[in-house]
């Protein structure tokens, strides 16, 4: 025993342990992340029950089965079932859906009510732009009041779709166009007005403009009316579950799928098929559907501007720490302030992001060079640019301290070889120095990154916002709009989980957004580490 | 006792340190004295270093025969604590006068180190790197440059098909010499070596003596080494260093042969060191 303890095997099981649990504890929580994210793509099959309350009442439900749970009896000791003297109960919550029809999603189904359980082969699952799915049986269809036969649906639902991104196309990028423009001459106008040059000759210039582009938009419009009243021509008439027939037009309609005449392929492509919506889509009711295509989008750009800010900080405050500044006790209190500013709850940034940037240096701004938009802020209010920064601010120690770190493990003997050379000490800086500290530096932008992509709380004070009308790029000029409004995949996470008027149903969302999350944290992170390596590689013999 | 290389002895037309006339000097050391922080490193060294030859410092370890040598290009500058007085002057002007340009310097007098410490960049930008500080940036200049230098530094032949990989894959021996050519490169007046050869195996250091021969033709060398054998092969001059004092500078063949002082041929004889 004693030599067991002496031989040191203790120890390498105890770090072994550790590992393992680390380990245990990553995979396990990708498993469940993504086991519960992407479950909710797969097409699942569509139950109808036949429900007989302790009264004889009878009812149909239609739905999916979203979860199972067994409860105690003696919970359900009023419901109006017999129980006989089971000690507990399966139940099911299942999705119904039928929104205009009932007011819940959802429903708990009692195992000892249903009568008869089956899977009816032509039951539809109409997923629809507003209103959440309706599950039914799609009884005639209609072409312009005319009823046809059922086989054009598919046909009809194509047609619609396409007419739909005509719609969203004249009206987010061409009319948009024309609003962005009329707001510019707007500004222009309200600018020549301050300036005191807005003559009668300016005036008419802008007027002519402005009814050039009232005409354009006219015409637009027209367009647009006709596409919308194009796009309403059909409609079917769908049986729910109760009976009722429910009128649908299929304007609203995005998909009608038969999940339970799917076969296992068909419905791998729907899987797919769908998690590309998600990824691709804007959101939908108050995101609780549709995709998420703007969170990642701002998610990614505010990352790329925030490195793009951090790294040259931190590289050249580490180069003036660790080259220039006297070894004195300043200089310790730097680093010590720097150190510790690492500690600062990310909370405590946004406040002062809110504070300093957006409502000072964005107020001043404003004040400078906005001054024709006054009172409404451009750069004054929260935007993508001081949500950068701010989390600029916050991963700034990380980056200085490993770059000091890398600085530091220069060999002494590189410096003074180009020193010998006759290099000058900046000059020695910028060809040898910092080259072999890029390893380094790397390391510095990828814990930055995956510190910054991950915080959601300072974001929520000084840029992001639960729906954002419109990107912060996009082809207006100047194209990237520093000062908009974004979304954020962290941020999304917790207005669909906790903000939405229907947290049930957002759930699956919520894992299927944090495994984007983590995906795309992995990613941009694995990028910088390729990065890293490549120039590790360049520099490997340097290292002993 | 040491064997002295057969070419100084035959030489005819030899030197007398003692009596040098003032272009025939190329460095000219006055009253060097060296303080680090409160201790002293080199106590009031004089000595002339003839332009065109090789001259040796020799001594035991700590004797102040590195920081000597790194007094010449000034690379003391960069040890805060070090303060020094005294004057070295080359070809007539002080280096430690106040509006010396100290890069400008070190162009002029180039260095060597202990270990090889080639660039992390191909050997080709290796050996152009000097040159490159200076804005040219002309390829034919640069290319000529380069094989220039590294055939007086005997290595092209080595790497002549393999300049644009990473100088980092060469051996010690090639590293050192690859070293050497970078300091060559930029045409200096004088080649400092802080024991050029202490890092490498016999057969690399018998290559650079080889060059270090050839150099002397070009270039003043000044050599420093721990090792005496390698003094009485390569120099004409040597001088022995003891606790910060110079003891005794004596042309090789007089030094190693029959030495003036006491602890001079205590050293050569290897009572300590």
């Amino acid at each position: 025993m004693k030599t067991w303890f002496k031989s040191g095997s203790p120890w390498v099981w105890l770090s072994a342990a550790g590992v393992s649990i680390s380990l245990i504890s990553v995979v396990g929580l990708l498993f469940l992340i993504a086991s519960r994210g992407l479950s909710f793509f797969w097409p699942s099959q569509i139950h109808q029950f036949e429900l007989q309350t302790a009264q004889g009442q009878t009812s149909v439900v239609i739905g999916e089965i979203y979860d199972r749970e067994r409860i105690p009896a003696s919970q359900l000791n009023n419901a109006q079932v017999d129980l006989g003297d089971a000690e507990s109960v399966e139940r099911y919550l299942v999705k119904t859906g039928n929104r205009e029809l009932v007011n819940l999603d959802f429903r708990w189904v009692l195992e000892p009510m249903v009568q008869q359980q089956s899977q009816p082969e032509d039951v539809a699952v109409i997923e629809r732009r507003t209103n959440g799915n309706f599950y039914g049986f799609i009884e005639e269809v209609y072409m312009d009041g005319e009823s046809v036969d059922v086989a054009k649906l598919d046909s009809f639902i194509d047609r619609v779709n396409e007419l739909q991104e005509d719609i969203e196309q004249l009206q987010g990028t061409d009319i948009g166009a024309i609003n962005y423009e009329l707001e510019r001459i707007r500004l222009k106008e309200r600018k020549a007005e301050l300036d005191g040059m807005l003559t009668d000759e300016v005036k008419t210039g802008f007027e002519k403009r402005r009814q050039e582009l009232a005409a354009e938009y006219k015409e637009l419009e027209a367009n647009l009316n006709k596409l919308r009243r194009d796009v309403q021509r059909d409609k079917i008439v769908v049986r729910a579950m109760d009976g009722q027939t429910v009128d649908i037009n299929l304007e609203q309609v995005l998909q009608i799928n038969f999940n339970n005449q799917m076969g296992f392929f068909s419905k791998l492509g729907q899987f797919f098929t769908q998690i590309g919506n998600f990824i691709g889509d804007d959101p939908r009711e108050a995101n609780t559907e549709g995709g998420v295509f703007p969170a990642i989008f701002g998610t990614v750009l505010m990352v790329l501007l925030m490195t793009v800010i951090v790294s040259p900080l931190g590289v050249v405050a580490a180069i003036y720490l660790h080259e220039y500044a006297g070894n004195n006790a300043f200089t310790k209190l730097l680093r010590i302030a720097v150190i510790n500013l690492a500690g600062v709850p990310s909370i405590v940034y946004g406040v002062f992001g809110l504070g300093f940037f957006v409502y000072m240096v964005g107020g001043s701004i404003d004040q400078l060079f906005y001054p024709e938009s006054l009172p409404s802020p451009t750069f004054g209010s929260p935007g993508v640019l001081w949500s950068a920064i701010t989390l600029a601010i916050l991963t700034l120690p990380v980056v200085i301290v490993s770059t000091e770190e890398g600085l530091a493990r220069i060999p002494s003997s590189m410096r003074h070889g180009s020193l010998a050379l006759g290099a000058t000490k900046a000059e020695t800086l910028w060809r040898i120095i910092l080259p072999i500290a890029s390893p380094a530096i790397m390391t510095g932008i990828i814990l930055a990154i995956a510190r910054a992509a991950g915080e959601v709380a300072p974001l929520m004070l000084v840029g992001v916002v639960k729906m954002a009308p419109s990107l912060p790029l996009d082809g207006n000029f100047p194209f990237l709009h520093l000062d908009r409004k974004f979304m954020h995949l962290g941020f999304h996470i917790y207005d669909v989980g906790f903000q939405s008027p229907n947290v049930e149903a957002a759930r699956p969302l919520v894992y299927a957004t944090a495994l984007l999350l983590v995906t795309i944290i992995v990613a941009l992170n694995m990028t910088a580490v390729s990065i890293r390596n490549r120039l590790r590689e360049k520099y490997r013999a340097l290292e002993h | 006792m040491i064997n002295v290389n057969p070419q100084i002895l035959t030489q005819g037309n030899k030197l007398d340190i003692n009596n040098l006339s003032p272009e025939q000097v190329a460095l000219e050391i006055k009253n060097l004295n060296l303080h680090y922080g409160d201790k002293q490193a080199l106590n009031d060294i004089s000595m002339k270093i003839p332009k065109g030859q090789v001259t040796a410092f020799i001594g035991p370890s700590g004797c102040g025969k590195s920081t000597l040598l790194r007094c010449i290009n000034r690379m003391n500058d960069l040890v805060d604590s070090c303060r020094i007085d005294g004057a070295i002057e080359l070809h007539g002007d002080n280096i430690y006068s106040k509006h010396v340009d100290v890069a400008q310097l070190r162009r002029k007098v180039g260095m060597v180190f202990q270990r090889p410490n080639p660039f992390p960049k191909s050997i080709y930008e290796n050996v152009v790197y000097g040159l490159r500080l200076v804005g040219q940036n002309n390829r034919r200049v640069l290319d000529e440059v380069c094989e220039r230098s590294l055939r007086a530094a005997a290595l092209w032949d080595e790497v002549k098909d393999r300049i644009h990989d990473s100088a980092l894959g060469l051996s010690g021996g090639q590293q050192q010499r690859l070293v050497i050519a970078r300091a060559i490169a930029i045409e200096p007046e004088v080649l400092l070596l802080d024991e050029p050869t202490s890092a490498l195996d016999p057969i690399s250091t018998l290559t650079i003596e080889e060059l270090i021969n050839d150099l002397k033709k070009k270039y003043t060398v000044v050599i420093v080494t721990h090792n005496m054998q390698q003094a009485a092969r390569v120099s004409d001059q040597t001088a022995f260093m003891y606790m910060g004092d110079l003891i005794e500078y004596a042309d090789t063949n007089t030094l190693f042969t029959t030495p003036a002082k006491k602890k001079t041929e205590d050293y050569i004889t290897g009572r300590y060191g």
